[in-house]
């Protein structure tokens, strides 16, 4: 089903978004966009290329609470907080983070323990995907053609939509999408012209290059396993590394996280709070032991994780090319860079 | 959310706390579950671990010291940390009294490979405080008709000086029995031992256990391990028959939160037990 409304109709669209649950989507802030809840429908904003933060935080928000506690008073009486949610609609994703959402099903619901938080908070949504703006160069950070995804790939999406001239068309993918667009009254049945230029746009996607490196999955783990080792390799591509943790905190594949008792008086709340192995903490133990207290043991192994050990683990990379870490990196630390050197290290040692 | 949710503790009593050692920084806590349907749950074997809870201080991740064999209630016994880290949850377990209600997680992570242990002999080699998990093991491997599924028990355990040694009633119990090979020794012996003195990887030498159908499970601080493992690769021992069982900083304990990632396997649910043949396959970050 394809449907279509005019780019300046897109409140109206948002106003019944609104009524039926709650509306994530773009947002235009100070320092750029996100995706916030829309409390007024004239908000969202789709002029954006993509958000500084990722939108995993919709399904893992950087603060989740477990439980509400006092100290003093016995754990029967400790409330574990319920997740009640109104139907999420998450609108303007990127093909990109939407391909992140598989990655992060696999590990958060599809393998081992069942993370309800996530499992609930992506049951209740439906995700409206966004075709990259062909016509505008892509950002020179990004490299999801290298992760083999393309600039305008519906699949992960409940609904895609692609901007035509001052129409905004919207394809139902999923039979969750298709309910929804029918319910979507406002919207007008788009042309067969239309249909064609949806097609046409979803295929001149993958002739969009955003900057690319052969990289076969099975390939690149052997080669950061061979490289591991290699201290000289790390500590040159972590020269300049600051251990913010920046590149974890915008990237939507990093899971990383802590769980926290804070306690305000006698009144505490038990919560996960997003954490990072870029941090000298992460892995301290109450021993005073840690195995990772060099910073280039940091980067390696949050480049390692997502191109290496996870292949092993899932079997996929974990990045989708977003570019959001070097983007908003400090110190211009390139994720793409290092990954590329990797392939490239074997000749560098016969030198 | 509540039921089945991972992350939320069952509510547990302290009905006993044993004071192991003489430095009084190790309890063994005794809990039973205030809920039956959470001990009916709570399927454990050897070599497993939980999450301890206390709410407004936090979680930490400890072996289960009793055997599944001791049936109604569930030990684990602790150190207080503090020395380096502030030990939240160890101090606040510590300052706790019989009767008191806390939380527990698990279990968690995977046990001692008793499937391949059986039909083997089996060398117990403990140092100074990591004896919990062993003694689940020792416990459950002599525990009435399990005996018969494994061959000859060698253990070899020892500590600092007497003082320090834990489970002082059930090794003396131990040492009576015909069917175990029991090695107690301390580093430095005082004025009333009148056990073997010297230190674990000479006394792993003098007991020269054999390699044939035999499996070594061994855990220690990490000096112990540096010298005992020479010993059991010159009396012929494998890589794939040393096991042992990892640390590693941990949250969740469900494979989640990402802490305890060592290459491609998280120590919480791909170990914490590990064979040595299994660490060369890792990468060396733990």
């Amino acid at each position: 089903m394809l449907k279509k409304t005019a780019i300046n109709k897109i409140s109206e669209l948002a106003a019944v978004l609104m009524e039926k649950g709650t509306l994530l989507a773009p947002v235009k802030e100070a320092a750029g966009f996100n995706f916030r809840e829309i409390s007024d429908a004239g908000q969202v904003n789709l002029h954006f290329h993509n958000t500084i933060i990722s939108p995993k935080s919709a399904f893992f928000p950087q603060m989740e609470d477990f439980v509400r506690y006092q100290t003093g008073k016995s754990i029967l009486e400790a409330a574990p907080v319920e997740l009640n949610l109104k139907p999420v609609f998450l609108f303007g994703v990127r093909p990109c983070d939407v391909k992140s959402f598989e990655i992060m099903d696999i590990h958060f619901s599809g393998t081992g323990a069942v993370d309800p938080y996530w499992k609930k908070r992506r049951e209740a949504a439906t995700i409206f995907g966004h075709a990259f703006d062909l016509n505008e160069a892509a950002d020179p950070a990004e490299f999801y053609h290298t992760l083999g995804i393309g600039a305008a790939d519906p699949q992960g999406s409940d609904i895609f939509m692609v901007t035509k001239d001052n129409d905004l068309l919207f394809k139902s993918i999923t039979p969750k999408g298709k309910k929804l667009l029918e319910e979507l009254t406002m919207l007008t049945e788009a042309s067969a012209g239309d249909r064609k230029y949806f097609e046409d746009y979803i295929a001149r996607g993958h002739d969009y290059k955003t900057r690319f490196a052969s990289v076969e999955p099975k390939a690149i783990a052997t080669e950061f396993e061979s490289i591991f080792d290699n201290r000289e390799f790390w500590k040159n591509v972590s020269n300049a590394c600051l251990s913010c943790g920046v590149c974890t905190f915008v990237c939507p594949t990093c899971y990383c996280f802590d769980i926290c008792d804070e306690t305000l008086f006698n009144k505490g709340t038990r919560r996960r709070v997003w954490d990072a192995c870029m941090f000298t903490d992460f892995t301290l133990e109450a021993s005073g032991h840690n195995p990772r207290t060099n910073v280039y043991q940091r980067l390696r192994q949050k480049i390692c994780h997502k191109y290496s050990f996870s292949i092993r683990k899932y079997g996929v990379i974990s990045c989708v090319g977003c570019g959001r870490c070097t983007r908003y990196c400090p110190v211009n630390i390139d994720i793409f860079s290092i990954v590329e050197q990797a392939v490239k290290a074997k000749w560098y040692k016969r030198l | 959310m509540t039921n089945k949710n991972p992350y939320i503790p069952m509510p547990v009593k302290i009905s006993r706390i044993i004071d192991e050692v003489d430095t009084h920084d190790i309890k063994t806590f005794r809990f039973e579950f205030l809920n039956k349907e959470d001990e009916a749950g709570f399927k454990y074997l050897p070599g497993q671990f939980g999450e301890l809870s206390i709410y407004g201080k936090g979680e930490s991740p400890i072996g289960i010291a009793s055997s599944p064999t001791q049936k109604g209630y569930v030990e684990f016994t602790v150190q207080r940390a503090g020395a380096v880290v502030p030990g939240m949850v160890t101090s606040a377990l510590h300052e706790m009294e019989e009767g008191a209600l806390m939380g527990i997680r698990g279990p968690l992570g995977k046990s001692w490979p008793l499937e391949y242990l059986e039909g083997k002999n089996i060398v117990i080699v403990g140092g100074g405080f990591a004896f919990t998990t062993l003694r689940s093991l020792i416990n459950y491997m002599i525990y009435g008709k399990n005996r018969e599924r494994f061959g000859s028990i060698t253990i070899i355990y020892g500590a600092r000086n007497p003082g320090l040694l834990l489970y002082k009633d059930e090794l003396i119990e131990w040492g009576k029995r015909t069917d175990l090979n029991l090695n107690v020794t301390v580093d430095k012996a005082d004025a009333a031992w009148k056990g073997r003195e010297g230190f674990v990887p000479a006394v792993c030498k003098e007991v020269a256990p054999g390699k044939e159908n035999a499996v070594a499970v061994i855990c220690g601080p990490p000096v112990m391990i540096r010298f005992t493992l020479p010993v059991f690769f010159d009396l012929g021992f494998s890589k794939a028959n040393i096991i042992t069982s990892l640390e590693m900083r941990m949250k969740c304990g469900i494979g989640k939160c990402g802490r305890c990632n060592v290459g491609s396997k998280y120590v919480c649910t791909d170990g914490p037990v590990f064979s040595l043949a299994e660490l060369d396959n890792l990468t060396q970050e733990y």
